[in-house]
């Protein structure tokens, strides 16, 4: 049998990783406006010790799937999927396109030939299979992030980078190596959603708002000062957090940005200057996790210090209760 | 290398004292060097030679050098930097940054006034678009990993600016510690 499904398309936003980039196309498959649906919330939720070394990890909260996680305003839901072996894995996967529906799944990038990372280092990666030929034994895979591939791969290339143990060697790719990869893949599956409008965007500004404001663990601008607080005060004991901080402020970033810019495509959308400018005042959110992000990673050789982290958190603190203040007047 | 438009113009800023990331490498050292976070850096053979002055858009820049600890860019990290004491209408650089970002900068005056003004630079990663309305200063065709060349990745070094808005003498630019954003040169324009 040979299948490559229609509609599945690459999508990738420079400030957010393979995770939002796969997500994005499977919702688009389904019908739903990426940005629309991922951009539209905003909020910050991470419960300590959560993360994985895992360039898709996205902090969920309990009972709600990834998808879901991701676009909590739209009917989506995810499943993630732990096959027994690599056959059953491919055999999961296979029958699902088949069945019409592309796979988002885990792969090991020192295993697949179009990364950079080929045969050099180990990476937890997440790219969409969309499509195979038994007789060729190839699978059509999609990766949107650069350098960006759209084509067919040998299923046994496939195959080893799905049940790679994806150990961590040497000092390289320190953030997404040392995790399993274990031949997951995700399913995702939508309803039709609302078309978006001026009242939708207002009403998703005020839950976003309202989501900031309460008092709820771990999540909210509690939650963000505990985060952050909490990462300070163990990089102060001599802990090691530049894998953790790393890791979640890179889902930080990606959520602020992808917000930035709905709010900006939305001001353009409905003649509302207001809004346009509430989203350059998120993407100034954003510029802070970038650097919060990199600075992380240099508190490793200690190169950052507490004190500059610190120095920039509270920047990143102030600015986002001005955005928040400035967002329920504009909703 | 973007041709000049007209006769090239500038006082360059020497930032070498400043440098402290290596964001160069030649392809027998490309292990020598970590311009981002992964250790991956631009291949020196693809750009100006090291200590020339090439001119992009029609204003001069230095290209760096490597210093004596083999850095050749300025990662930010709130350094204050002496500019020759002048009246100026733009500081141009020749930057990159690991994902776009903006921050903050102090001009400081001769009289002791001081402005913030937004540095904002696009990202060096391949495939990606500029931002902020950069121009693209250098593309490479490859990027150098440290144990390898990847032949399909082609960072940018990009040409952006900062506005002098006050008129009176600048005599220095505080940087801000951002460590995503990193500076290879700097020159400034005058009202003329």
């Amino acid at each position: 049998m040979k299948t490559v499904l229609a509609g599945v398309h690459p999508w990738r936003h420079d400030l957010a990783g393979c995770l939002h980039a796969c997500a994005a196309t499977l919702l688009r498959f389904h019908g739903i406006p990426p940005l629309d649906a991922l951009g539209s919330a905003w909020s910050f939720y991470y419960p300590p010790d959560d993360y994985r070394q895992e360039e898709y990890y996205f902090p969920c909260s309990p009972g709600r799937s990834l998808l879901s996680a991701l676009a909590p305003y739209h009917p989506v839901r995810s499943q993630w999927y732990q096959p027994a072996d690599a056959a059953a894995g491919w055999e999961q996967v296979r029958a699902r396109i088949a069945a019409g529906q592309p796979a988002a799944v885990a792969v090991d990038n020192f295993y697949l030939p179009f990364r950079p990372a080929y045969h050099d280092v180990h990476a937890n990666h997440l790219i969409v299979v969309y499509g195979f030929d038994d007789e060729a034994g190839t699978a059509r895979v999609l990766d949107s992030v650069p350098p960006r591939f759209n084509g067919d791969i040998a299923l046994t290339d496939l195959t080893a980078a799905r049940d790679s143990s994806n150990p961590a060697e040497g000092d390289r790719d320190m953030f997404f190596a040392d995790q399993r990869i274990g031949n997951r893949w995700l399913a995702a599956e939508a309803d039709s959603s609302e078309p978006p409008g001026r009242d939708r965007v207002r009403d998703h500004l005020r839950r976003n708002v309202s989501g900031f404001a309460a008092a709820v663990p771990h999540q909210g601008m509690a939650g963000l000062r505990g985060f952050l607080g909490g990462m300070e005060e163990r990089l102060a004991a001599g802990e090691q957090v530049s894998d953790e901080l790393f890791v979640v402020a890179g889902t930080a970033l990606a959520v602020t940005a992808l917000h930035a810019d709905w709010l900006m495509l939305g001001g353009r959308a409905y003649g509302e200057p207001a809004w346009t400018e509430l989203g350059r005042q998120v993407k100034r959110i954003a510029h802070h996790w970038t650097a919060i992000r990199i600075m992380a990673a240099l508190t490793r050789s200690g190169e950052v210090p507490v004190g500059r982290l610190r120095h920039r958190h509270r920047a990143l603190l102030h600015d986002q209760e001005c955005v928040l203040a400035d967002m329920a007047e504009v909703s | 290398m973007t041709a000049a438009a007209a006769g090239p113009s500038g006082i360059v800023v020497d930032l070498a004292d400043h440098f402290n990331n290596r964001g160069l490498s030649a392809v027998e050292g490309k292990g020598s060097g970590g311009f981002n976070v992964w250790s991956n850096t631009f291949p020196a053979e693809q750009l100006p030679a090291p200590g020339s002055e090439p001119v992009i858009d029609g204003v001069r820049f230095r290209f760096p050098a490597q210093d004596s600890g083999g850095a050749d860019n300025l990662r930010c990290a709130g350094q204050l930097v002496a500019v020759p004491q002048g009246r100026y209408e733009w500081i141009h650089v020749l930057a990159a940054a690991e994902r776009h970002s903006e921050d903050f900068v102090y001009l400081h005056f001769a009289d002791g006034a001081a402005d913030s003004e937004w540095l904002r630079v696009s990202d060096f990663w391949p495939q990606t678009p500029g931002q902020f309305g950069g121009r693209e200063a250098f593309r490479c065709t490859v990027l150098h990993y440290p144990r390898h060349v990847q032949p399909d990745m082609a960072p940018v070094i990009w040409r952006h600016r900062v506005p002098v808005p006050r008129e009176a003498d600048l005599t220095a630019v505080r940087l801000p510690d951002n460590p995503a954003i990193h500076i290879f040169a700097m020159t400034l324009l005058d009202p003329r």
